[in-house]
């Protein structure tokens, strides 16, 4: 007999991720980052310590009932529930996501609300779902009147930053940025792969998955997250670096501007810190082509360089007036 | 850093001289994001030479966003998407300068709770990124002052410094409107307080921007008769005396802005090209924006008088 | 989960598990007003309500194979919306009266305990776990039941737009899950008064009913533990008596797979709008997995949805005083 409702396999997964800087003069710490993500008061915020200092909300769910994001211009109707959830990274870097998976076909009539809230994330197709149109579409972004993914993370993040806990008096202006992504069905037998990675403008970022079926949604958004978290720091250092103008501007104004990357952000490099177990070896593509850690590392040798120049006039001072 | 751009009435060039502001801050290298909340009559696309922007505002503008039709407004990089010629080549060192048009076919509309709160989102979120954000209001007590002035009373935009600039012609009615349109009984600042602002905390905030100033010393009018020019320092000196009875006097005042044909009649920013090569623009009104861009984050200019 | 050397407690979320009977049998579901009237009132309301208890037992023991059902019984005052004598004074008639009528109260509850039980606030908890039923055209707007208080069962008839909107006549309501023709319901789940927030009635008793299906965790601990009575008096005071009370000491547990309430037919407009909350609520996904296997290992499946866990008999009112005294 059947402990839990019978739930299809799900043979798409996908979301979306807002990463930006919290807006907040000082770093949270593990306890109020947790007062910070308890969007329910019922459930506990989990937060670790090791290897950093990380907390994720529990999901909450927004029903839907609308047309999927199709690339062909396929009309789908879907029902069911986006599960959202908000990490913060070093109490300094906020992050939601909106998810949802979907098998491969549903029922033509809308059925009771209750079926679907006991199928948290689970939004179902009427009929057959396209799944690679659909795949694409999230990808792409979705029109008027299509389940919005974006909305439903930046509904989340705005009543994060209403927060009585944040002072929005972020030390450091930034972008956020925007990361979609979509994971279809690993063929059998195959392990989970990142087929692509796409910068594109305006912060926007997509990333297309395969993935057994064992493999849970969650999961994905996980690696996502992570992904999201690294792109978003080189983003940030590169504009800055960008900004400050360094050769151009006189030295200790180029200084001045680093110095809030040097106290807020060249921690927070760590790469699979929170990633499943079975999805971390995915970095490993990023790593070789176009080597995202190489990348920081640079970036982080310029800005270490730059102040150890800076810092060689105030020795020299300090040497001769002795 | 918010700044509202306010007016007493139409004509006062209030959206041509705040988006020449923020023209300012941006060539300064600050990241500037400017909001065109002159619901009705949006002027901005215009103003920055975008001529996108108003088939982006068409359905996704502030006014689409504001009341909840969609999930984001329109966002147009001026830089990139401009069809003047000079603004196409980002100055390197510049900040970005960001454009959010109002819709073209949204009126007013009252103040809602949800309105209000899709606000209070955007604001927090632009001043998460941008170092400063110019919102130019409707002309008059509207509806689009009322829900700002809702919205910086809320505990969550507490923490945001936001300055109000008003823009006013410099003539008799002019003085008096705008001294009633903030310290008249139905005034910026009487509204501010039913809405819980703290009264001298918003006096505070408040300065105002004395526009197409003809000035007697200048240039444009030494060929002028010397009865007509004695009647002009008269006429600038009554108006002094007005504008400082109706206690918009010397020390409120951020700045002024001469008379300027290009501002009056293209509507459109001022380049340095404009005032270096073609020299179609005076070199007082440049430096004028300039000071006054300067200005709005200069605190020495904000203290108690 | 593979098996890490490194653990880290607070990083793992738990659930822990509540005992279960078939099921919650609520005697009454009692206003001041009811006792207002005196012991002849309960009187009454016991003695017809003695009848659909043997009812109810026989459908529990049926739905079971025939064996010996687990079944709690219950009974819950109001001591929320108005509050009347002490419990010192009233819960002793309370249980003279059942046990005239050959019933025994197992468990005694106090309807305030459904807001806040134990310093933990129960109907708020649950109040973030309202997931709306999306109408059609759902797209991710943030649905606005957390800020009106309101919750209906379909979309309302569109406000009508001020100033510049086009100008359309009265639309209808719709129900999302209507057949044909709807029966639209919008139900207000709370109101706010100087800074206090009030629950409404139908809010409580889905607490109330989410309770009893031992759906309710408070970062993973149960709630709403029955406390033992170690016989003596009540106390003089509402606040002092504890939310949930246990009564009798070999009672079967108090949370079940199912709930039954035998309740005047006044209440079925109230009970109805328990359900249409019930339909919309995100339950802890631990303690429903809990559930489900415990219940399924005991051959008695539940229902996936929760509203349906949830029955009900309605029962003619006793008399009014007033009416007894006219004839």
């Amino acid at each position: 007999m059947g402990a839990l409702p019978p739930v299809a396999p799900a043979v798409l997964a996908c979301g979306e991720v807002r990463t930006g800087l919290l807006p907040s003069f000082q770093a949270l710490d593990g306890r109020a980052a947790a007062q910070l993500l308890r969007l329910r008061a019922d459930e506990r915020v989990r937060v670790s310590e090791r290897p950093n200092l990380y907390a994720l909300s529990p999901d909450v769910l927004t029903g839907v009932d609308c047309r999927l994001p199709t690339s062909n211009g396929a009309k789908v109707r879907a029902v069911g529930t986006v599960a959202a959830r908000a990490a913060l990274t070093e109490g300094r870097v906020l992050q939601a996501t909106a998810y949802f998976s979907a098998p491969a076909d549903g029922p033509d009539l809308r059925r009771p609300w209750g079926h679907y809230l006991v199928r948290p994330g689970l939004v179902e197709p009427f009929g057959k779902l396209p799944e690679q149109a659909t795949a694409e579409g999230v990808l792409r972004g979705s029109g008027r009147g299509e389940l919005d993914l974006g909305m439903i993370a930046e509904g989340l993040l705005a009543q994060l930053l209403r927060h009585p806990l944040l002072d929005h008096k972020a030390p450091f202006k930034s972008r956020r940025t925007h990361l979609r992504w979509a994971a279809r069905r690993a063929p059998e037998g195959e392990g989970p792969s990142l087929e692509r990675f796409t910068l594109a403008e305006d912060g926007l970022r997509t990333v297309s998955l395969r993935l057994p079926e064992h493999v849970p949604a969650a999961a994905a958004a996980g690696l996502c997250e992570d992904l999201a978290l690294h792109d978003w720091l080189l983003t940030t250092v590169v504009h800055m670096l960008d900004t400050s103008r360094l050769g151009a501007a006189d030295g200790p104004a180029a200084v001045l501007a680093l110095r809030p990357a040097v106290d807020h952000l060249l921690h927070l490099w760590m790469p699979r810190a929170h990633v499943d177990q079975d999805l971390g070896h995915l970095w490993e593509v990023l790593e070789r082509e176009p080597g995202f850690t190489r990348q920081w590392r640079t970036l982080v040798q310029r800005i270490r360089d730059q102040l150890a120049v800076q810092a060689i006039p105030l020795l020299h001072e300090a040497l001769t007036t002795r | 850093m918010l700044v509202f751009a306010a007016s007493d009435k139409g004509g006062t060039g209030r959206s041509v001289t705040s988006a020449n502001l923020a023209y300012h801050r941006a060539l300064a290298g600050d990241d500037v994001c400017y909001l065109d909340f002159d619901f009705g009559s949006p002027t901005a696309a215009a103003v920055f030479d975008v001529p996108d922007a108003r088939q982006a505002a068409e359905e996704r503008g502030l006014h689409a966003y504001l009341i909840g039709e969609v999930a984001e407004p329109a966002r147009i990089d001026v830089w990139s998407e401009t069809e003047h010629r000079v603004l196409r080549t980002r100055p390197p060192g510049s900040g970005r300068l960001v454009l959010m048009p109002g819709d073209v076919s949204g009126g007013e509309f009252a103040t809602t709770e949800d309105n209000l709160r899709r606000c209070v989102d955007l604001l927090l979120r632009l001043n998460s990124e941008f170092d400063l954000i110019i919102v130019d209001l409707s002309a008059g007590r509207s509806y689009a002052v009322d829900m700002v002035l809702e919205a910086t009373s809320q505990r969550e935009l507490s923490g945001v410094e936001a300055r109000w600039l008003v823009f006013h012609r410099w003539t008799r009615q002019h003085v008096s409107a705008a001294a009633s349109l903030v310290f008249g009984k139905r005034g910026i600042v009487a509204g501010g307080v039913a809405r819980g602002h703290d009264e001298e905390a918003l006096r505070g905030v408040i300065r105002f921007v004395r526009a197409a100033v003809p000035d007697p010393e200048s240039a444009l009018w030494s060929q002028v008769s010397p009865t007509q020019s004695a009647w002009m320092r008269e006429c600038d000196r009554d108006l002094k005396q007005l504008a400082s009875t109706q206690g918009i006097g010397y020390s409120l005042v951020l700045g002024s802005v001469p008379l300027e044909p290009v501002l009056q009649w293209r509507e459109q920013l001022i380049t340095d090209e404009d005032v270096l090569d073609s020299q179609i623009a005076g070199r007082e009104t440049w430096e004028a924006l300039s000071d006054l861009a300067g200005r709005l984050t200069d605190d020495k200019f904000w203290e108690q008088p | 989960m593979t098996d890490a050397v490194f653990r880290e407690t607070t990083a793992e979320p738990r659930t822990q598990a509540v005992p279960l009977s078939h099921l919650s049998l609520e005697l009454g579901h009692l206003y001041m007003e009811d006792f207002e009237a005196g012991p002849e009132r309960l009187r009454e309301h016991f003695a017809e309500v003695r009848i659909w208890v043997d009812a109810a037992r026989a459908s529990a023991a049926r739905r079971i194979g025939g064996k010996r059902p687990r079944i709690s019984t219950c009974f819950l005052i109001d001591d929320y919306f108005t509050r009347f004598s002490t419990p010192a004074e009233l819960i002793p008639i309370v249980l003279d009266e059942a046990e005239r009528a050959g019933l025994v109260i197992d468990y005694l509850a106090r309807e305030s305990g459904c807001a806040v039980a134990d310093k933990i606030e129960l109907a708020e908890a649950v109040m973030h776990r309202l997931v709306e039923s999306p109408p059609p055209g759902s797209y991710g707007s943030r649905p606005p039941v957390s800020r009106t208080g309101w919750l209906p069962n379909g979309q309302r008839t569109p406000a009508l737009r001020p100033a510049l909107g086009e100008v359309k006549g009265w639309q209808p309501p719709q129900e999302t899950a209507a057949r044909n023709h709807s029966v639209f319901m919008d139900v207000e789940l709370w109101s706010d008064k100087d800074e206090q927030r009030l629950w409404s009635c139908p809010f409580l008793a889905a607490v109330w009913q989410l309770a009893r299906l031992g759906l309710l965790r408070h970062l993973g601990e149960p709630v709403l533990a029955p406390r033992p009575w170690t016989g003596g008096d009540f106390p003089h005071d509402w606040d002092q008596l504890p939310p949930l009370l246990r009564l009798n000491a070999t009672a079967a547990p108090f949370n079940a797979y199912r709930t039954c309430t035998l309740m005047a037919n006044r209440f079925l407009a109230v009970e109805d709008a328990v359900r249409l909350i019930l339909d919309q609520v995100d339950v802890d996904a631990g303690a429903l997995r809990q559930v489900a296997e415990r219940s399924a290992r005991e051959g008695v499946a539940v229902p996936a949805a929760v509203a349906q866990r949830a029955t009900y008999v309605f029962y003619e009112e006793p008399a009014r005083d007033s009416s007894r005294e006219a004839s």
